[in-house]
């Protein structure tokens, strides 16, 4: 697969903060790459930089082979859909589409009948029919997104960068347009670049998931390695789903403030910080007299409370030095747990379960 | 017995809101009293006195159209008019050329909020000094050895001062413009503020450039901004006389130079006449301004 957008040592700062410190990525051709980074870590930034509002202080930024840092936005060839929409409000569905195509510096179309026929086209594809002539401040938030969208793909630009687009949606709409998303892309054939702040978001669209941190790329994998080797602590802790106990590894043990676990089995990573992590969904509740084997792991905690989501129960411990340590119960696996407050159970796992930073 | 439930909510319902309609009423009536009292009542009062018959020293309340003849035959009166109709439309350009471009200046390049606000306050600085001290602040400036005849004096760009600059047309609209211009900025930048930065992004993404941005984009949106600034600087042109008297050298006589004078000679049916007729200006030019923009549907 080729290349469409790659980045090297991209450095941006404002004052002291170093909201780009170093990006390198590359996209493949005609693929769904989802980013994910929590707020502050220079997404948008980096969408910015890639689409050309912003100029970076340093690193090549190259589209299609060719180096674009200083080419101006509307020459650019990239599409942005913002998360606010920015549609025009004094144009309709219809124009709001059709303004790149009449409007554009490079190669506008001026036959009125082939915009009409590529904007028909392109309502179709997002699922607008009958709402053309409709002002754009008299459409639900799921219409404005596809109005954004499909302002964007008429122009039928190389890649599409969407910041955060499911974030002005609501639960239900957004499941929706996740899939509605990806279907979109496919048949366009272009590489979205999908930027948000969600971790299933980011696990379920992305081909290739970004993870962000601190204004560098800390993981670029499928969906499935990043969910379970992620490779750092900071990558870790994004997805929410690992329990983290930091402390360092010595003579076959890890060793922290939260309790000392054999190791042997686990999976381990280079990491400038050190660290432990294991999956909510990889630890057992049992009652503290019960049997542990040799390939177990077992810390005694204190039940506080629990939350029963449907599929799940997430169970909240605590440990002696009053740290929380969070279980989920899948109820198809497994019965929900029934523990009692401020009763003492064993939390168990399996040594090769954990992931071991160092 | 659900439905029954909704019903008698829906009685106990309509009773709240017709109290309320009732108070709400009583928050309009000072402002319609003081509109009937104050506006509606002289309005009438003026149309009805314009027929009243006019003698040198006395005004009997007999019908006539005595002074509108006299309003409509005269070349002074229509030439005056004129001059008002003029002098209007070349302000009313003037502030636009320089206020539209500040306010964009201000509302799209300044990015910091602060220095923003301390731009628009800049605008409205002149407005701290009175209003007869700013028309007469020009004569010096513009004075036949005022202050820009001695510059260009002394950089040799001209021999002899430009006279044209002071007591002529050109200063009464130098100063109109000058006093005038923050009605039609302080609008403009308000709709421009409002425009998100995001959407002149999008524009920008789409391939659009700067030009067809602004025409496209900018200008609709920030269009209801120059209509209200219009609306200002047109109803405040049209009613002048302050400036014209004291820039122009009674050259220029505008329709409210003419009411001054005919109060001032106590011919207040004929001042009457002059009254109507700027007040009807006045109203098809803001009518025709609303229709250039739905402000309803903008604001």
């Amino acid at each position: 697969m080729s290349t469409v957008l790659s980045l090297a040592g991209v450095r941006k700062t404002y004052g002291d903060l170093n909201a780009l410190d170093g990006i390198d990525l590359s996209l493949p051709d005609d693929s769904y790459v989802s980013l994910l980074g929590p707020s502050g870590s220079g997404k948008t930034t980096l969408l910015r930089v890639i689409a050309g509002f912003e100029t970076p202080e340093a690193g090549a930024v190259s589209f299609k082979g060719e180096r674009i840092e200083t080419v101006p936005p509307h020459q650019r060839d990239i599409g942005f859909v913002f998360q606010n929409f920015a549609l025009f409000p004094h144009l309709s569905v219809e124009k709001n589409i059709a303004f790149g195509l009449e409007n554009r510096v490079e190669n506008p179309i001026t036959d009125a009948s082939v915009v009409k026929s590529k904007v028909r086209d392109i309502i179709g594809l997002v699922g607008l029919a009958g709402l053309e002539d409709r002002a754009v401040t008299q459409i639900s938030g799921g219409q404005k997104q596809r109005v954004a969208l499909a302002r964007t793909l008429v122009t039928e630009p190389a890649l599409v960068l969407l910041d955060e687009p499911l974030g002005a949606l609501d639960a239900n709409l957004r499941t929706r347009m996740l899939t509605e998303l990806r279907r979109i892309r496919e048949r366009c054939g272009v590489t979205f670049l999908h930027v948000t702040g969600s971790e299933t978001e980011a696990l379920a669209m992305g081909d290739t998931v970004l993870v962000l941190d601190q204004g560098r790329i800390a993981q670029a994998a499928d969906a499935e390695t990043i969910y379970n080797e992620p490779k750092s602590v900071a990558v870790a802790r994004f997805l929410n789903c690992y329990n983290l106990f930091s402390g360092a590894p010595s003579e076959g043990r890890f060793a922290g403030p939260d309790g000392t676990f054999p190791l042997g089995g686990e999976k381990s990573f280079a990491s400038s910080v050190p660290g432990y992590a294991v999956r909510y969904d990889r630890v057992d509740i049992r009652p503290l007299d019960a049997p542990v084997a040799a390939d177990e792991v077992s810390l005694p905690a204190t039940f506080v409370a629990d939350e029963y989501s449907g599929p799940a129960v997430n169970s909240f411990f605590q440990l002696d030095n009053g740290r929380v340590v969070e279980v989920e119960t899948h109820l198809s696996v497994a019965p929900a747990p029934e523990c009692r407050p401020h009763a003492r159970y064993a939390l168990v796992w399996k040594q090769n379960d954990a992931l071991v930073y160092a | 017995m659900s439905v029954s439930a909704t019903t008698s909510e829906t009685e106990t319902m309509t009773e709240p809101v017709r109290k309320s309609s009732s108070k709400s009423v009583w928050l309009i009536t000072p402002g319609v009293i003081w509109m009937l009292l104050f506006l509606v009542a002289p309005m009438l009062m003026m149309v009805y006195v314009s027929f009243w018959t006019q003698t040198t020293f006395a005004i009997t309340p007999d019908l006539t159209t005595k002074s509108w003849v006299t309003f409509f035959t005269s070349e002074t009166y229509l030439n005056s008019l004129w001059t008002t109709i003029r002098i209007w439309l070349i302000v009313l350009a003037a502030t636009l050329v320089v206020g539209y471009p500040a306010a964009l200046f201000v509302g799209l390049f300044v990015k910091n909020r602060t220095i923003q606000t301390a731009l628009l306050v800049l605008c409205v600085i002149p407005f701290w000094t009175s209003f007869l001290i700013r028309v007469l602040a020009w004569r010096p400036m513009l004075g036949k050895e005022g202050a820009i005849n001695l510059i260009l004096m002394k950089l040799h760009i001209i021999q002899q001062p430009i006279e044209v600059l002071l007591f002529s047309e050109l200063s009464v609209i130098i100063g109109m413009t000058q006093i005038y211009c923050v009605f039609m900025v302080g609008p403009i930048a308000f709709m421009m503020g409002r425009v998100d930065q995001s959407i002149i992004e999008a524009a920008q993404d789409l391939g659009a450039g700067f030009w067809r941005i602004f025409r496209t984009i900018i200008l609709p949106l920030t269009m209801p901004g120059v209509v209200v600034g219009a609306i200002f600087v047109s109803v405040m042109v049209l009613g002048e006389f302050a400036t014209a008297a004291a820039l122009s050298g009674r050259k220029v006589n505008l329709l409210g130079n003419i009411i001054v004078t005919q109060v001032g000679s106590l011919k207040w049916a004929f001042a009457a006449v002059v009254g109507v007729v700027l007040t009807i200006v006045m109203g098809v030019v803001v009518a025709g301004l609303l229709r250039v923009v739905d402000l309803k549907k903008e604001l």
